[in-house]
């Protein structure tokens, strides 16, 4: 090879040669150092380091975070967080598993206790990666795990945080539940996760995940056979996560549970003034505690397939035929489109004749001659249908569109419907048949095709009630850190104006005063005194029923077919404060059925209010006297 | 048009050597890769096959690449290395996350890494801009600014991706071939204290991760959790294995899964601990034959663009391999760079390969050439 070594062409041969050498040099020396190193590792250390490998005894292990904690609006904690004890076993090289699992059985039995875990331990189960046995374990199957460490090698208990839902099913459906990470959302996710994780599942817990669920620590320690540490080789501490405090009033909320009395339905009561919602019910509901030591196959198969549906929140996630409370927004738009004046009367004989068909009056001996105020206070169905026919339905959904009716509100939770708000052109894509003007006729009184959620409904009718802004509903007032200083603080957000003009605002306003405070109005079961309640009832059908009573008693109705009953109102009539929805499934009629339960919200909220008030006006008294002195 | 006029010379004086060293230390790859695979039974289309296919590709492609004379590939050395750019610009808009960074460009049929590539292309346009730009005096640091330029473009894509072993690697090659070059001492002295300063500079650019994992070589009692376990795990791996090894397929750090990336960028481990001391000294001596060959192709080159060339290719493949090794013996912090022809993985084995026929093209015309 010598022969070859040339650089004829090149700059300076032996100015390379001497820098080859340099870097051989260099080379060699970092080879020599890895090899020495090397050494060190197999030669030297070899023997203590193949002791080890053959204890697998240094375990990774995470540590759990707590969550945040969820509170109301005055601070009182909703959900806090408890120890929950876990059997879990790690499977050792050449043990007899299911030997093992027998004998824990055994000493179970002993104290006529029994293992949850109860399918066959897995064949090739992965060797040093725990399995969980059991979750949420009492103290005394800890207390005996514990005590029978020695005969139960690779047996052990662990601690990890659960969520403690502290009011269980009044909460539910607004609060939801944590679980464990499941395989698809494992798998949707980028390394942030990893599986054990526990995360939000549904509601609040869900939505605001992010802030709740804090950080993950870990450990690494050495191990004795019994999963005891020997030695802690490093740990890294879990950060908790923020505390969320909510605009629910806890009161009010336990107050509107109670008054569905398991009835099943929805309620929300929102402050009209920014939009926060103070109370927010669905009804059957389900305990979030269940959900934490991961919920039986059975239960889970129950609730789902339940026909009142506790899992859903109704509030947000049901639709319904609003009725009669959609004719505020038929008001409306006739009032600003002109089609008729406050005072312009119609007759309403009971029913009316459009071709061959005939829609009834709810009242069917008729209500005479009614203008506006009257046609709301009574409901007048024929009123309704003859404005609608003169609007026309694209115009109702154009007004209908402006109360924020057929999208979503934007509300700080998942699962939101839209509901559906019909026109002509949606009708011809939808079923390629042209708009009946008998549709718009029902449409007007709120049947047919129009859906609404109990949120849109009281947030349309909160709109009204501040003067004219569509607010976005939220939860969150806000998020603070784990020493209470506000990490980040939620505005209200405005979602758009109504753009009705005053005059139409205070007729509409005082014919919904009317319907609970006048004689012959609907709504006089949620009247209150000095409260100044404005409402208006409804009664939405389920089904295309047969419309005379007659044929309805005829026909036998069963339970899931009987007409939903809704109410909603808000009070007082100058400067309203509280917007309440009330919707009960197939109950019957809102005013005997949902207005009474809105007025008992109605109670605990002025109730409330009158508590707080000494306290306020008193401080509100001494600070002019000390700006006097 | 040289490229084209088929010399029997070529296979007369063909480079034999390099290749049974490459193909010995890809075999073992191979049966490695087997055995990290070999208890996962999860995939019907197991690594080591993969593996397989990998290198019969980048055969292929060093085969065309040792065709082709290397004088006229490095006429495309600016378009290699703008087909490079394009692609690492390409991985920063439509890459292909996994594991938190955004590396790949995927086809549809395979995912590509033009980090690999680019170490493959920056080699080619330093050699041919060092041999149009030559001087007999040292460099100054001006004459360097342009190729500091070249390299900095794409070290910071792939920063940004982020991969900071690669940007390292790429760091390390420019310094090599200036260093080799030669370099004025003042110069030196300014680039190198600037570059000083610029360091904490730098600090604020890394990611949480990257800072944990310096912090936690720099101070182990930091971070024992995250890469820190890695390491643990991959030193018990080794040392376990002794003086003679557990044997094939009988590791129980690898055979148990205890061991990070097993595939890839802790491969020495499990062969450390199946074939112990005695087979990890053969594969160094393996991997230092190899080395020292590269730089024999170096010396022996007829131009100084072979020379550049080859001294650039082998200065790759010692800094991965030592960067590699001393990482999983725990002597180094963990940057993720893989162990040349052994780790698991398509773009870098194609490169590698390609490399190498660059390596042979220019060990056999150094011979032509003369004549």
């Amino acid at each position: 090879m010598e022969k070859h070594f040339s650089l004829q062409n090149g700059p300076e041969p032996a100015d390379f040669l001497k820098k080859l050498k340099i870097i051989i040099a260099l080379l060699l020396i970092i080879f020599f150092l890895l090899l020495v190193r090397l050494f060190y590792l197999q030669v030297i250390q070899g023997e203590e380091l193949k002791q080890r490998s053959e204890n697998n005894s240094v375990r990774f292990r995470k540590i759990q975070p707590l969550r945040g904690l969820i509170m109301d609006r005055n601070g009182l904690v909703l959900v806090d967080n408890r120890p929950s004890f876990d059997v879990l076993y790690m499977p050792h090289k050449g043990k007899d598993h299911e030997a093992v699992i027998e004998r824990l059985k055994n000493i179970y039995k002993s104290r006529s206790l029994e293992l949850s875990y109860d399918q066959p331990f897995p064949q090739n189960v992965k060797l040093y990666q725990p399995v969980k046995l059991e979750k949420n374990v009492s103290m005394e199957k800890v207390a005996i795990v514990e005590t029978n460490a020695l005969s139960l090698p690779g047996v052990y208990v662990d601690v990890s945080p659960v969520r403690l839902y502290l009011d269980g099913e009044i909460m539910a459906s607004v609060i939801g539940y944590t679980g464990e990470i499941s395989k698809e959302e494992l798998e949707k996710t980028n390394d942030e996760h990893a599986s054990g994780d526990i995360l939000g599942k549904q509601g609040v817990e869900k939505y605001f995940d992010a802030y709740i669920r804090g950080r993950r620590g870990a450990e690494l320690v050495e191990v004795n056979v019994h999963e005891k540490e020997i030695k802690n080789l490093g740990r890294i501490d879990p950060i908790s996560g923020y505390n969320v405090v909510l605009t629910i009033d806890a009161d009010l909320q336990k107050a509107a549970w109670q008054a569905f009395a398991g009835k099943p339905g929805a309620a929300v009561a929102l402050d009209t003034r920014d939009g926060s919602v103070l109370a927010m019910v669905s009804s059957p509901a389900f305990d979030p505690n269940l959900f934490n030591s991961g919920i039986s196959y059975e239960l889970w198969d129950k609730m789902q397939n339940n026909p009142l549906n506790p899992l859903s929140n109704k509030a947000i996630s049901g639709q319904y035929p609003p009725g009669s409370t959609y004719k505020l927004i038929v008001a409306a738009a006739a009032l600003e489109e002109g089609i008729i004046t406050p005072e312009q009367k119609i007759f309403c004989n009971g029913s009316f004749e459009l071709g061959n068909r005939t829609y009834r009056c709810w009242q069917k001996k008729g209500h005479g001659y009614v203008d506006l105020h009257r046609a709301i206070v009574e409901s007048c169905d024929v009123y309704f249908y003859t404005v609608g026919k003169m609007l026309g339905v694209d115009k109702i959904a154009k007004y209908a569109k402006l109360f924020g009716f057929g999208e979503a509100t934007g509300i700080d939770l998942y699962y939101e419907k839209r509901g559906l708000v019909p026109t002509k052109e949606w009708k011809m894509a939808r079923t390629k048949e042209i708009w009946q003007v008998g549709e718009t006729v029902s449409i007007s009184i709120g049947q047919g095709f129009d859906l609404v959620t109990p949120l849109q409904l009281v947030n349309a009718y909160s709109a009204l009630a501040n003067g004219g802004t569509l607010w976005r509903p939220h939860l969150i007032k806000r998020i603070e850190l784990t020493d209470g200083s506000i990490y980040k603080e939620f505005l209200p957000e405005k979602k758009g104006e109504l753009a009705l003009s005053k005059k139409t605002i205070d007729v509409l306003g005082r014919a919904l005063w009317g319907v609970v405070n006048e004689a012959g109005g609907t709504g006089s079961a949620a009247r209150r005194l000095n409260s100044d309640v404005c409402g208006k009832t409804g009664t939405s059908q389920v089904v295309g029923l047969p419309q005379s009573d007659k044929a309805r008693r005829e026909k036998k109705i069963s339970a899931f077919q009987r007409d939903h009953a809704l109410f909603v109102c808000f009070a007082p009539l100058k400067s309203p404060e509280i917007a309440i929805v009330v919707i009960v499934e197939n109950a019957g009629h809102g005013g005997s059925v949902a207005a009474p339960i809105a007025r008992k919200i109605l109670d605990a909220y002025f109730e409330g209010k009158k508590k707080l008030k000494p306290a306020q006006v008193a401080a509100h008294h001494q600070l002019p006297d000390k700006l006097q002195d | 048009m040289i490229f084209l006029k088929f010399d029997r010379r070529i296979f007369q004086h063909f480079d034999w050597t390099l290749l049974a060293l490459v193909l010995a230390i890809c075999a073992i790859g191979i049966l490695n890769i087997y055995s990290a695979g070999f208890s996962a039974s999860e995939s019907h289309f197991p690594f080591y096959v993969k593996q397989i296919q990998w290198i019969l590709l980048g055969l292929f492609f060093m085969i065309v690449v040792f065709l082709i004379d290397y004088r006229v590939i490095c006429q495309a050395a600016y378009l290699i290395y703008g087909i490079s750019v394009v692609l690492l610009i390409i991985v920063f808009f439509y890459g292909y996350t996994t594991h938190g960074s955004q590396r790949w460009i995927s086809t549809g049929f395979f995912a590509f890494q033009p980090s690999e590539l680019m170490k493959l292309a920056l080699i080619i346009v330093l050699a041919h801009y060092f041999d149009k730009h030559n001087s007999d005096e040292p460099y100054k640091l001006r004459e360097l600014f342009i190729p500091f330029v070249i390299v900095l473009i794409p070290c910071l894509l792939i920063l940004k991706q982020p991969d900071l072993g690669t940007a390292l690697i790429i760091m390390l090659l420019f310094a090599s071939i200036i260093f080799f070059m030669g370099i004025n001492w003042k110069s030196f002295a300014i680039a190198l204290g600037s570059g000083l300063v610029l360091m904490p500079l730098g600090w604020y650019f890394l990611k949480d991760y990257q800072k944990e994992r310096l912090l936690s070589f720099l101070n182990p009692e930091h971070d024992p959790l995250g890469t820190g376990y890695h390491v643990i795990q991959s030193m018990i791996a080794i040392g376990s294995g002794g003086v003679f090894g557990k044997g094939f397929l009988n590791g129980s750090q690898t055979q148990l899964k205890f061991l990070p990336e097993q595939q890839t960028d802790f491969i020495f481990s499990v062969f450390a601990e199946e074939w112990g001391f005695i087979g990890a000294l053969v594969l160094a001596i393996m991997f230092m034959s190899l080395i020292l060959w590269g730089l024999k192709i170096a010396l022996h080159s007829r131009d100084l663009l072979g020379t550049i060339l080859a001294f650039g290719i082998t200065a790759l493949i010692s800094w991965e391999v030592f960067i590699n090794v001393g990482m999983v013996l725990g002597a180094l912090p963990v940057v993720g760079i893989p162990l040349p022809f052994l780790s698991y993985g398509g773009s870098a084995m194609i490169c590698l390969m390609t490399a190498i026929g660059l390596l042979m093209n220019i060990s056999v015309r150094s011979f032509i050439l003369k004549s």
